[in-house]
């Protein structure tokens, strides 16, 4: 055997390697953004999955569009109006083009909403637009959307519809999307490969303006310890899920800056009080949220990163009230409460908290330190973790049991989805019943004034409170770093929307 | 091809009775109606063993159905990821082998001596050492602290060095071993000692003599190895950010995304049997006592 051959190819690999340009540090109008996972299609009327919401809202307009407080602002429609109980009004902008000059009209809005409401699809944003019943386009820049009953919430529903270009669709062809998008939106689709990267330029042509920035690279690093290193190397310069335990050493780096946002996102523990136990009474719920600490959870399990919660709704909802009370921490009122429903310091109560593990931030961990406190009033409480897929097909069957820990990011900034779909007696994931509930939760469905409406969510807010169907955990704060050059304010929703970015210098 | 068919029912059976795929595919706030429509249109109401037979059916025919997560045919999307996965096992292969041959070699013949065990050593820690860290480690030091190479993606060969260096390690120390515990066999058998009683030359002596007769447990494990780096893959293209099929696979797993796993695993399957053919001809070209009829 020659030894000498193999030596060679070494050496070589090494000069070549050392040769090679090292960590590419993206290039001065390039930005390289970093989230856990690939977007996995360009046919944005399909996923709900946020990082491929993410890629693709770049490249797509959308009618609305909310701002950093939740406000809806008009977007490729400039005003929107109830014409009629059961129809919403828009009136487009006449200056959107798609890439190839075809002009965005009500017939592509049509279609788009169309083709996710279509069966055959099989489009997961379906329950966004399932309260339309028709799509009417009295002219190119107008259109209606006809509801069977008064709807006051299509507007909201509609941020994250993004409009394809209907005459493209119909030549290509369906499957063909997925690769080759058509959009009107402030980046141009370059190239994808396929957890590697996605290629952006920026839409000089755009109708709001050409973007600061002129290249977007979404390159995808699952784990998260990599993605702090490339962030650091300068390899990437804008990371998603920052690890808490990182945050000081990425916030006080040479090169690299923290950027967080208070999230649409809400952590609780359900009560499974469709199955008999000691959680389907009430002075138990109530004494073991009076148990809690939540501001200590937050504080020692998420770095502070996290707003505790006195009910289902973050504060800058509709429907949220700010008279609904927290449940402070008060052992001996919960030992009082406890005794009261027939367990005397705890004596002959077992819970068993079921968590996921690495579905959301500190999901396990948060979980744990919760068994922790509520032991402290003498019951028997434990966990048990899951790895995700096995636990969501728990959930969706209503199968766990007496508690169990469930996120939410509800980004239509209305009380209606998160209490309807947790709580409502016939939604899929709900383990709480109550017809009173379920009328005032439908009536603020339908109803349209304002005024009504949010006196119909304190009802409903008041009686959750009252009957602590949940554990009121928090919400989360997101964490984001990037390198120092990148000016950017990061968005409640989760979103990176690359227009609203700049580069220092 | 037994082999794979029985694989390939294996994973059918086990995948399809570990979850529903509905519930983790559609959104957490979908009907039952919907939850109901979606089963009934990827066909996941219908009985286990009609599942199967369309599923036999369609991958005799090259149709694996569509990736559940993306909405595009398994096959090519699995297919696509095989180029990554292969630079890298092989460059890790290529790396181990390197490394480990010419160690082992010397550890042999050096035996109890400071190289023997350093090298010794390095099998030691060369095994014991999980993968994560070593990955996560080697960033840090050499793409973090040093910047000598870049910590994520595909690239030029300098995207290469840091994932195949931590998939290499395991392998090399395992091949290590091999080689040192197989030439020592050799080293003291008599047909050795004839050679060197006749004035053989050192050198000629261990690549021509010795070395020609320990290949055939060294050929077989580093065969074996491939097959293993095509797995344990898994975890260094997640740590490094590789477009491989490893990376495909996890994510695949977590969302129940039938279609893709049954192709990656009939794919390792294959790879593994091909493995096999190519290491059982190699033993033939070595060894001139073997001889298939």
């Amino acid at each position: 055997m020659n030894v000498r051959r193999p030596l060679a190819l070494i050496a070589g690999l090494v000069l070549a390697a050392s040769a090679a340009p090292l960590s590419s540090p993206a290039a001065d109008s390039t930005v390289v953004i970093s989230q856990g996972v690939d977007p996995v299609t360009m046919d944005p009327l399909q996923r709900t999955i946020t990082p491929t919401t993410n890629a693709q809202l770049n490249m797509f307009d959308t009618l609305l569009r909310h701002d950093r407080d939740g406000k809806l602002i008009p977007w490729v429609a400039t005003s929107w109006r109830r014409a009629a109980p059961t129809v919403w009004e828009f009136k487009l902008r006449h200056d959107v083009k798609f890439w190839n000059g075809d002009p965005l009209t009500s017939a592509d809005v049509k279609f788009s909403i169309e083709k996710i409401k279509d069966p055959a699809e099989k489009s997961e944003q379906g329950p966004r637009v399932n309260t339309v019943d028709r799509i009417e386009t009295p002219d190119p820049y107008t259109v209606r959307l006809v509801s069977p009953r008064p709807v006051a919430l299509i507007p909201g529903y509609l941020w994250l519809t993004m409009i394809v270009d209907g005459k493209y669709w119909a030549e290509h062809g369906n499957a063909y999307q997925a690769e080759h998008p058509m959009g009107s939106g402030a980046y141009v689709f370059k190239s994808w490969t396929k957890d590697e990267e996605l290629d952006l330029d920026v839409n000089p042509n755009w109708w709001h303006g050409r973007a600061p920035i002129e290249h977007v690279i979404f390159k995808p690093i699952p784990e998260a310890a990599s993605r702090v290193a490339a962030l650091r190397t300068g390899e990437t310069d804008l990371i998603t899920n920052v690890p808490v335990q990182d945050q000081l050493q990425l916030a006080a780096g040479r090169n690299t800056q923290l950027e967080s946002a208070r999230s649409v996102r809400v952590l609780f523990i359900a009560f499974n009080t469709l199955k008999p136990g000691a959680q389907d009474n009430k002075l138990v719920r109530q004494a073991l949220n009076y148990a809690l600490d939540v501001p200590a959870i937050v504080k020692t399990v998420l770095g502070g990163r996290g707003y505790p919660l006195a009910s289902p709704l973050p504060p800058n909802f509709t429907g949220y009230d700010p008279k609904i009370p927290f449940y402070t921490h008060d052992l001996a009122k919960a030992k009082a409460l406890l005794a009261q429903a027939g367990y005397p310091d705890g004596k002959g109560l077992e819970l068993v908290i079921n968590a996921p593990t690495g579905r959301y931030n500190r999901d396990k961990e948060v979980a744990e330190a919760v068994a922790g406190q509520l032991s402290e009033t003498g019951a028997k409480v434990t966990t048990r973790i899951q790895e995700w897929t096995t636990y969501v097909n728990q959930v969706s069957q209503r199968a766990l049991s007496p508690a169990y820990e469930l996120g939410w990011g509800n980004d239509s900034y209305d009380a209606d989805n998160t209490l309807t779909s947790l709580l409502s007696s016939d939604a899929r994931l709900s383990t709480y019943s109550n017809p009173a509930l379920d009328k005032i939760l439908t009536d603020a469905r339908f109803e349209l004034d304002p005024l009504k409406r949010q006196a119909l969510y304190t009802k409903a807010l008041t009686i959750v409170h009252d009957e602590a169907p949940w554990l009121f955990l928090f919400e989360y704060e997101d964490l984001y770093a990037s390198t120092k050059r990148l000016q950017w304010q990061a968005r409640p929703d989760e979103l990176l929307l690359c227009d609203e970015m700049k580069l220092s210098g | 091809m037994w082999v794979v068919a029985g694989v390939a029912v294996t994973v059918f059976i086990i995948l399809h009775l570990s979850g529903d795929p509905a519930a983790v595919m559609m959104p957490l706030e979908s009907t039952p109606a919907e939850i109901a429509q979606f089963r009934h249109a990827e066909g996941f109401d219908r009985p286990l063993w009609v599942q199967f037979g369309t599923f036999a059916w369609n991958a005799l025919h090259g149709d694996f159905g569509d990736s559940l997560r993306h909405g595009e045919p398994a096959l090519g999307l699995t297919l696509e990821r095989v180029p990554a996965s292969a630079e890298l096992a092989f460059t890790a292969l290529a790396l181990a082998v390197i490394v480990a041959i010419p160690a082992g070699i010397v550890a042999a013949i050096r035996r109890n001596s400071a190289l023997d065990v350093l090298a010794r050593l390095f099998a030691l820690l060369g095994q014991s050492t999980p993968v994560y860290w070593l990955g996560i480690m080697l960033i840090l030091i050499f793409g973090v602290q040093l910047g000598w190479f870049p910590v994520s993606g595909i690239g030029g060969l300098s995207h290469l060095v840091l994932p195949a260096v931590t998939l290499g390690l395991f392998s090399s120390a395992k091949i290590m071993r091999l080689t040192r515990a197989s030439m020592l066999d050799v080293l003291s058998s008599d047909f050795l000692r004839t050679a060197r009683a006749k004035g053989v030359g050192s050198l000629r002596l261990i690549l021509h003599h010795a070395l020609r007769n320990a290949w055939l447990p060294i050929i077989t494990v580093i065969g074996l190895e491939l097959g293993t780096l095509l797995s344990q893959a898994i975890i260094t293209e997640t740590i490094f950010a590789w477009p491989g099929i490893g990376r495909l696979a996890v994510q695949a797993i977590y969302d129940r995304d039938y279609p893709i796993v049954e192709v990656v695993v009939l794919l390792s399957a294959l790879s593994f049997v091909v493995i096999n053919l190519i290491v059982d001809v190699a033993y033939a070209l070595l060894d001139p006592r073997i001889r298939y009829e």
